[in-house]
């Protein structure tokens, strides 16, 4: 098709909504009494480097169906601060016992356990809060942020992220799809939605999206975990707990899985290739999620 | 004890408390149903069902009724107040805050259920009682419904709950916490939430905003209220009386009410919060006030 020609600089627009993201978070979480609870949440939600793939999808999204980005960036924001809530749980001593991320020490490390815990708590509800109170009124009509933060909450909760990570933890190695679907999937999936639903996106729309975001969730960690093992096998380090679809199955069927998973997403896109260019950003997000061809952040 | 006003003569509250803590509970054990992963919302099951008073859900209830909503219009709210209750009490009592082996007479959830399972299903409360007022509130435009959600969130948030507990956690053990900072964490992990709990109900039921501010300092003293009398019940009653470990708070060199000013000084300050906030149900329909007025006086005379 045409779009698959059409040269696209994803790492300008990427990195130009990143700087834009990272503003609006630095905003938004303004260190008052008790400061070490907000000293906390913004050690993780303004770590140094992060590729705010959640946010960027979502503006994405807006704007491939015509919305204007700033009706975005209230929710672009959000799902990064309930992202960001969900990795510093995930990191407990009681949980993957991670003591880094990033390359940096992990929340409880530095903070302790109960803060770390308590910074996620307050992250998922100020996620909320910042959608209700920064999203422009003019732009986006209230019973589309209900849908918004209703499609959020889902997506974290017992049957999204929550279960993905208690069978990360509990369930058994042909557990690892589910676990992938629910612990990655899930972020994509909801961040390609909110993007669709703040646009006011038609029903078939959403499930487009829905599906193309979920197939791109997935095939970013798989790759991810290809990578790691790429540079496991190196030195022989690798990241403590956590299933990776690599040590099940093998980095061969990793890569089919990978290439499936690419073609799927694409082909979720076409429906929309009405929209000509504005299809580009979720188009080239597809391939940089499997080919990784240029690095982002610093 | 000067349990009745003339408006609350005629007024029943005992049946009253029955029936909304039952439509309450019907309603609660119906939100969550056994799905897939099946311990995390056995989990989820067992701290929320675990008969609590259900005092929020009821303020949420009343204060719609107060201006003049059908009950059925709240009750996703009431249902979300107690769910925000139910996982912060799971968080609190975990190993590396509070330490709490007993939760209303019952071992605490990490206790049944592990750590990593009693933090996931804190979280997916959390996540539920949003998504249960976003999807399941009827009746009610979508402008006061996002209104209600704001109030929840800054609830639970660095700005309510969270803000409680980490000046707690900080003030632990430290004999130079004065009375302003006590009020602060009581106010930040009592009052905050019941204040919502009465505002949700009213925002929801259709209040105007005169009505909506009335009720909100109603519940802050109220809330207040909750906890100088819960401090003076730590110091007066047993374990076994409590259904929870009593003295706690002294053996942890906790400050309370008694501590700072006294057990009589506790009781007359109780006096005045349960005073005061009568005083924001003047001018309401008096049958339709009567049940927060008794409420009101239920928690500055209860003895457990």
């Amino acid at each position: 098709t045409s779009i698959s020609t059409t040269h696209f600089d994803l790492k300008t627009y990427w990195s130009t909504l990143i700087a834009e993201i990272d503003d609006k978070l630095d905003e938004a979480i303004q260190v008052q009494y008790p400061n070490q609870i907000y000293e906390a949440m913004r050690y993780s939600v303004l770590a140094q480097g992060a590729k705010r793939a959640p946010p960027v999808m979502c503006v994405a999204a807006c704007e491939l169906l015509g919305g204007d980005r700033r009706a975005a960036f209230p929710t672009a924001c959000a799902l990064e601060m309930v992202h960001a809530a969900s990795l510093i749980h995930d990191d407990l001593p009681c949980m993957d016992d991670d003591p880094s991320r990033r390359g940096r020490p992990s929340n409880h490390t530095i903070y302790g356990t109960d803060m770390a815990i308590l910074a996620g708590d307050a992250l998922f509800p100020l996620g909320f809060q910042h959608i209700v109170s920064h999203t422009p009124s003019s732009l986006v009509p209230e019973d589309r942020l209900l849908r918004v933060i209703a499609e959020i909450a889902r997506a974290v909760g017992s049957t999204g992220m929550a279960a993905g990570q208690f069978l990360d933890l509990e369930g058994g190695p042909n557990s690892v799809e589910f676990v992938l679907e629910k612990k990655y999937g899930e972020m994509g999936e909801c961040s390609a939605v909110c993007g669709g639903l703040i646009a006011g996106a038609t029903d078939d729309e959403i499930e487009r999206l829905r599906k193309y975001g979920r197939a791109v969730g997935v095939l970013y960690q798989v790759v991810d975990d290809v990578l790691e093992e790429k540079m496991r096998s190196e030195d022989e380090k690798g990241k403590k707990g956590g299933k990776s679809y690599v040590r099940v199955y093998g980095v061969e069927k990793a890569m089919e899985v990978a290439e499936d998973l690419r073609a799927r997403a694409k082909t979720e896109l076409d429906s929309f290739e009405k929209y000509g260019e504005r299809l580009l950003p979720l188009y080239s997000f597809v391939d940089y999620a499997a080919d990784r061809s240029f690095s982002l952040g610093g | 004890e000067s349990q009745s006003s003339s408006s609350t003569s005629t007024f029943d509250f005992k049946s009253y408390v029955l029936e909304k803590a039952s439509s309450v509970n019907t309603a609660l054990d119906s939100v969550i149903s056994l799905q897939s992963p099946k311990t995390i919302h056995d989990s989820m099951r067992y701290s929320l069902l675990a008969g609590g008073k259900r005092v929020r859900p009821m303020l949420c209830l009343a204060a719609c009724e107060l201006v003049g909503g059908d009950q059925s219009v709240a009750m996703p709210c009431a249902c979300a107040v107690e769910m925000i209750h139910t996982m912060s009490l799971v968080h609190d009592d975990l190993p590396c805050m509070d330490n709490d082996d007993l939760r209303r007479g019952k071992p605490t959830n990490h206790k049944v259920f592990g750590e990593n399972v009693a933090v996931l299903a804190g979280d997916a409360l959390l996540a539920l009682a949003f998504e249960h007022i976003a999807t399941k509130t009827k009746n009610v435009s979508s402008d006061r419904v996002v209104r209600a959600i704001v109030e929840l969130a800054k609830c639970i948030g660095a700005e309510g709950l969270v803000a409680g507990q980490v000046v707690d956690i900080c003030s632990e053990g430290d004999s130079s916490v004065g009375l302003e900072q006590l009020e602060y964490i009581h106010v930040h992990k009592t009052a905050v939430l019941l204040e919502g709990s009465v505002v949700l109900g009213a925002i929801v039921g259709g209040g105007c905003d005169e009505d909506v501010e009335k009720l909100r300092k109603f519940a802050r003293c109220i809330g207040l209220l909750f906890q100088v009398v819960d401090d003076i019940l730590d110091v007066t009653k047993s374990s076994e009386e409590l259904g929870k470990t009593a003295g706690k708070d002294l053996v942890a060199d906790k400050t309370t009410y008694p501590k700072l000013i006294g057990i009589e000084k506790s009781r007359e300050f109780a006096k005045k919060l349960n005073m005061e906030a009568q005083e924001q149900l003047v001018g309401f329909d008096v049958d339709k006030a009567a049940p927060l007025v008794a409420l009101a006086n239920y928690i500055a005379y209860r003895d457990n």
